[in-house]
């Protein structure tokens, strides 16, 4: 709580508590028309730049809601959020029904989202998914726009798959082209939200292959994940979200996981048993099946 | 078989051809004139404001609920006398097509651009597309491919329904089939048949090719 506190002082004071934040929420509420708890109840925390922060918690505890109003599809009734020193969403009440906001274009491909169900647009192939919006957006020259398409299709592995249309690629191939989408555009900020969710076990390794590369190269990110092995090896800073409310928070992953320090980090992490590898727990799953 | 030597007659083939040229002409530019039509028809339509959206319902429900050919004798007896606006059979019936067709064809792109993902527009939206160019180059596409079936099914209905066309005096090539059975009743008392045979044929040939063409289209964007 007390971190909370400092937070609220600092931004009355128009500052951010973190001198290199990237990324400052402060006091976030959100709240949808005609319900009747808030989503989100004043919550605040920071993104240093290059840092990436994995955001975990309980089903319906609005992980991806947060990731939603940060990008600006969703409108907040109350708090900030500041993108570099500069407060780029202030919440009002009753602006439930608003739709998204009103950022500049400028301002909108500072964030990068990629989504659960990869979102490509099926009538472009691999290639023209990625150069869409350098091309129409920053008004880029095609064949530099390419270019750069195909070095980060190279990165991802995929760069033999340029030509190929969407519903010919793999679930993992798919979203390798939708990091790739999003990071073409050079986002300050790139926002995952529960990117492996929807894939076949085999092909999460191959996606989050590619973001422990993206934070190696000290790409900020915010990420949403149920994959805890996953969030335990990227992560440099967590939340646990519930109840609208941030419950933990730790600036040392490690910890975090193989040793929570509260109540509730230790009831949510309870399923996961961080100490034995998966083997061993599927093969003790197994044990436990059949001797039922 | 005495009958079939009618479409022998000098004069039969090419008078037929004319007619469906007729016929052709109108069909084509009221569904080119529909396009443009029920797209912006289609656009209003999923608009939000109460107005725009009553006046849409109304216009939409107005257009089927009335029978074609009594909107084509509103069009041609009554609002162009009354109002003493010299519009032509033809005329009528391309004004009347594409009211029919821009809201039927409107109907169908507001269920196109509604099945399209909520999600789509936010992609667009997170690459920085403005409202526009999320539209025509994320949503449209899409929602083109969506409807294509049922615009190609009511391009067929409106070329056959030109037919009515003749009631309104205009000569197109049902008419022309008509002439020619009358001027020929006598030596060809059994050419009714013949006539209207090559008649069938002929609308068979207009409407094949844009089954044809929606069916390759449809097989080609199947996973798009």
């Amino acid at each position: 709580m007390t971190e909370q506190t400092v937070q609220v002082e600092t931004v009355q004071n128009r500052q951010t508590d973190d001198a290199a934040a990237m990324l400052q929420v402060t006091d976030l509420v959100k709240h949808y028309a005609g319900a009747e708890h808030n989503v989100f109840d004043g919550i605040s925390f920071s993104v240093p730049k290059g840092k990436v922060l994995v955001i975990v918690g309980p089903s319906g505890s609005g992980k991806s809601t947060l990731l939603r109003t940060i990008a600006g599809l969703e409108p907040i009734q109350g708090g900030t959020i500041s993108l570099d020193g500069q407060v780029i969403e202030t919440g009002k009440p009753g602006n439930e029904n608003s739709g998204r906001a009103k950022r500049p274009e400028a301002l909108r491909t500072k964030f990068g989202m990629v989504f659960q169900s990869y979102e490509l647009f099926p009538n472009k192939d691999v290639l023209g998914n990625i150069t869409m919006a350098p091309i129409l957006v920053q008004k880029r020259k095609k064949a530099e726009a390419e270019r750069e398409a195909m070095q980060l299709l190279e990165r991802v592995g995929l760069a033999d798959r340029a030509h190929a249309k969407p519903h010919e690629l793999s679930g993992g191939q798919r979203q390798r082209v939708a990091i790739c989408r999003a990071l073409i555009l050079h986002p300050e900020i790139l926002l995952l939200d529960e990117i492996t969710a929807a894939l076949d076990p085999e092909m999460v390794h191959e996606v989050l292959e590619v973001v422990v590369e993206l934070a190696d190269a000290g790409q900020t990110m915010l990420i949403v994940t149920h994959e805890m092995q996953f969030a335990r090896a990227i992560a440099d800073r967590v939340i646990l979200l519930a109840d609208g409310k941030i419950v933990d928070r730790s600036t040392d992953p490690e910890q975090f996981f193989t040793d929570p320090q509260t109540e509730r980090a230790k009831e949510f992490l309870h399923s996961f048993d961080f100490k034995r590898n998966r083997t061993e727990q599927a093969e003790e799953a197994l044990e436990r099946f059949d001797n039922e | 078989m005495q009958g079939a030597n009618i479409l022998l007659e000098p004069g039969v083939f090419p008078r037929l051809l004319q007619g469906l040229w007729v016929t052709v002409w109108i069909a084509a530019v009221s569904v080119g004139l529909s396009i443009p039509v029920g797209l912006i028809t289609g656009w209003l339509m999923t608009l939000k404001n109460p107005i725009i959206r009553f006046i849409m319902r109304f216009y939409l429900d107005f257009i089927r609920i009335m029978p074609q050919l009594a909107l084509l004798f509103i069009a041609f007896y009554g609002i162009a006398r009354m109002s003493n606006w010299n519009l032509d059979a033809t005329g009528a019936c391309v004004l009347v097509f594409v009211l029919w067709g821009g809201a039927e064809l409107g109907d169908l792109v507001r269920g196109a651009l509604q099945s399209i993902p909520q999600i789509q527009y936010e992609t667009a939206y997170m690459l920085g597309m403005s409202n526009w160019q999320s539209f025509v180059h994320v949503i449209l596409p899409q929602a083109v491919r969506r409807l294509l079936p049922g615009a190609v099914n009511l391009s067929t209905r409106i070329v056959k329904t030109t037919s009515l066309a003749v009631l309104l005096g205009v000569v197109e090539v049902i008419k022309v089939g008509q002439q020619i059975i009358d001027a020929n009743r006598f030596q060809y008392p059994t050419g009714t048949l013949w006539v209207y045979g090559v008649i069938f044929v002929m609308y068979f040939i207009v409407c094949w090719p844009l089954s044809l063409v929606a069916h390759a289209l449809e097989k080609r964007w199947a996973n798009d």
